[in-house]
């Protein structure tokens, strides 16, 4: 039971925490929360099931060609539903924009793809014997995702030109725009990078939670428990929130069962917004009087 | 008295209309074809069922229509794909009823097209057959006219519960479903029907069909001491995450169920062919393999089908026999009562023991739910061939 909880509870808290650093990396370039998240994840099985296993691509090939996709989302994305409501983003317009987008890439995905729940290969050929199959590749796969794309992050915002400009318009958008920075190529930048994240959560984590549109809504949902969880824009609350919610459910699974998991995630989540509004890792924002 | 010019007009006038009225109708209604509308579902999510219904009935029709048709009259099926939505199924509807004035309807083939189209057909008064299983669907008061050639969702868990309880003879029994309303009202419904029957319902749970790991589900009905899982979802990923977890458990329990247990979908999301083993889903006694064999009336019939180069490679034998059935009765009910709703309606109120490929019918004006419980029973998933499954084992042939 403990091996259950921790292998399922870590793997599927790293895909949660991933979505929810996608849901960051957009939100740090814009100001705007784009519900787009929850269908780039359920795009990166999909995709990855329809290009290695239906049309035969190699594994590798097919991996980039989804991150690739999810890259192009992301642009699409950033020019269609985000950059036309962002003169009056006090309206908060980007909600409805950004999930009716998502909405209509689901539908186009049951229709073309189809409403079931499809099998994902098993992406790396593991002997039964070898140490590396002590633990199933469904399990560490997301998680070593999560490693790699926060360490990645750490670098670029931390130590590299490009991340630090990233910065400056999270920061102040306009004062980064009066520097000279080019903003609007730069949330373009972030957007892709936010499609690439949000594909590789639903890509790495699709051997568990299969190729299914009905992935959608629920990775909308517990990607976005994180942030508030962790703080918004924060990517280390984002990994924290993430496997702490993994675990919690999977643990509530364990200990309740059925409907009643959800209901003690909702529950918890609840408590921890009442009792720290700004998230855990968040600071409280000083209001300008 | 004198005879006008007028009145002899009239008079004339008014015997031509009464000769033509009396002649001519009947001439024209003889070389007619008798108008059925048709509603399957052969495109959008839910269209599987209605892609195999459809090739049995264009294949009775075409049969009935190379025979002569009824009494001379060809048979004219006005198919409206209802795409698997309710909304096209209503707006053809208004379609057949009122425009095309059908004389009968058959389906939707799919329970929420059904749901929402019964009540208009009802309105307009047109005798329709019913494919589908919910059980809200007939009522002789709220429609007199709607009959059903198939289960009723009752029938087919009753049909579940009667194989777990009195041919296996397994007294506890774990009854889990997803959250979907199928599943929810499928599992409150079958719980007290198998308590009724005296098995102990040792575990009961809703469960999100996303939920990745039902370790924890299969881990509590083991302790709770099942002898058999009784999953209630028509979500392929749900149903092969027990059967995985099961296989991997090492837990050799049986799992009786609803049909997509034993689907394609469900097989190709298996992490090992074995986890199919002891998996019993819901079949029609007509339709399975019993030693190895096709009850008589089927086994002509797909004789017949195979003759015609018909496959069953992707479909089910009890998909197109329901589809060929639904023809052969409305054709037998039109050719027997003629095209007059009411009595098309008279006549089948009278059905009985209508021997169909799919199933035996049997109609009275009180229960137009015709099929017979004794004819739902349970097949081994893993045993399909030419479209048709083993019966489970354990009943007597």
């Amino acid at each position: 039971m403990f091996a259950s909880i921790i292998s399922y509870g870590l793997a599927v808290g790293a895909v949660y925490a991933l979505i929810g650093i996608t849901y960051n990396v957009m939100f740090s370039a814009s100001r705007v929360f784009s519900f787009t998240a929850g269908m780039l994840g359920m795009l990166g099985g999909v995709l990855g099931a329809l290009f290695i296993k239906d049309w035969g691509i190699n594994a590798v090939l097919g991996f980039v060609a989804v991150l690739a996709c999810g890259a192009v989302l992301g642009l699409v994305t950033e020019i269609l539903t985000v950059r036309p409501v962002l003169k009056n983003i006090e309206q908060h317009l980007y909600v409805l924009s950004t999930l009716a987008f998502a909405l209509m890439i689901q539908q186009v995905t049951a229709i073309e793809y189809g409403t079931e729940a499809y099998p994902f290969p098993v992406l790396i050929p593991i002997d039964a014997n070898s140490i590396l199959a002590i633990v199933d590749q469904k399990f560490w796969l997301p998680v070593l995702a999560c490693i790699v794309t926060i360490v990645g992050l750490e670098f670029l915002y931390r130590r590299t030109l490009i991340g630090r400009a990233f910065l400056a318009i999270a920061e102040d958008s306009y004062a980064a725009r009066a520097l000279g920075l080019p903003e609007t190529r730069l949330r373009m930048a972030s957007y892709a990078l936010a499609g690439v994240i949000g594909t590789l959560a639903g890509f790495t984590g699709a051997q568990m939670l299969l190729a299914f549109i009905g992935n959608q809504p629920i990775l909308n949902f517990y990607g976005f428990v994180p942030v508030a969880l962790g703080g918004m824009g924060s990517n280390r609350g984002a990994v924290i929130g993430g496997l702490a919610l993994g675990l919690f459910q999977q643990a509530a699974n364990f200990l309740v069962g059925g409907i009643f998991a959800a209901v003690a995630v909702f529950a918890v989540f609840i408590v921890v917004l009442l009792l720290r509004p700004e998230g855990l890792a968040g600071a409280s924002a000083a209001r300008r009087v | 008295m004198s005879i006008k010019r007028r009145t002899v007009l009239t008079g004339s006038a008014a015997g031509v209309v009464s000769l033509t009225s009396g002649l001519a109708a009947p001439a024209i209604a003889q070389s007619d074809p008798i108008k059925i509308g048709y509603l399957p579902a052969l495109t959008g999510p839910s269209s599987s069922t209605g892609v195999g219904i459809n090739r049995g009935t264009q294949l009775a029709v075409e049969e009935i229509n190379k025979a002569g048709g009824i009494k001379g009259r060809k048979i004219e099926l006005i198919t409206r794909d209802t795409q698997s939505d309710p909304t096209k199924a209503v707006n053809a509807v208004a379609e057949l009823t009122q425009r095309a004035k059908a004389s009968m309807i058959w389906g939707p083939v799919n329970s929420g097209e059904a749901l929402a189209a019964t009540p208009l057909i009802a309105r307009d008064k047109v005798p329709m057959l019913h494919p589908c299983w919910v059980d809200e669907l007939i009522d002789v008061k709220k429609y007199p006219m709607a009959f059903r050639i198939a289960p009723t969702n009752t029938q087919v868990g009753g049909g579940a519960n009667h194989y777990v309880v009195d041919v296996l003879k397994l007294k506890k029994v774990a009854v889990v479903s997803d959250t979907t309303g199928y599943g929810t009202a499928s599992a409150n419904t079958y719980v007290p029907m198998l308590k009724a029957k005296g098995a102990e319902v040792v575990y009961t749970n809703h469960v999100d069909a996303a939920n990745p790991d039902l370790k924890p589900e299969l881990l509590r009905m083991q302790s709770a001491g099942a002898q058999a899982i009784m999953p209630w979802s028509v979500n392929a990923g749900f149903l092969s995450r027990i059967l995985n977890t099961r296989g991997a458990m090492g837990w050799d329990v049986p799992v009786v169920g609803q049909t997509t247990l034993g689907s394609g979908q469900t097989k190709a999301l298996l992490e090992k062919p074995e986890n199919w083993n002891k998996v019993y889903s819901n079949n029609f006694r007509n339709c399975c393999y019993v030693n190895g064999k096709l009850p008589p009336r089927a086994a002509d019939y797909v004789e017949r089908l195979k003759k015609e180069k018909i496959e069953f490679a992707d479909t089910l034998l009890w998909w197109v026999a329901l589809g060929w059935d639904g023809a052969f009765m409305m054709a037998d009910a039109l050719k027997n009562a003629g095209t007059k709703n009411e009595d098309i309606v008279a006549y089948m109120n009278k059905v009985k023991d209508w021997p169909g490929i799919y199933g035996t019918v049997t109609w009275t004006p009180e229960q137009h739910n015709g099929f017979p419980d004794q004819e739902v029973v349970m097949c081994e998933v893993n045993s399909l061939r030419d479209g048709a499954f083993n019966i489970a084992p354990g009943y007597s042939s």
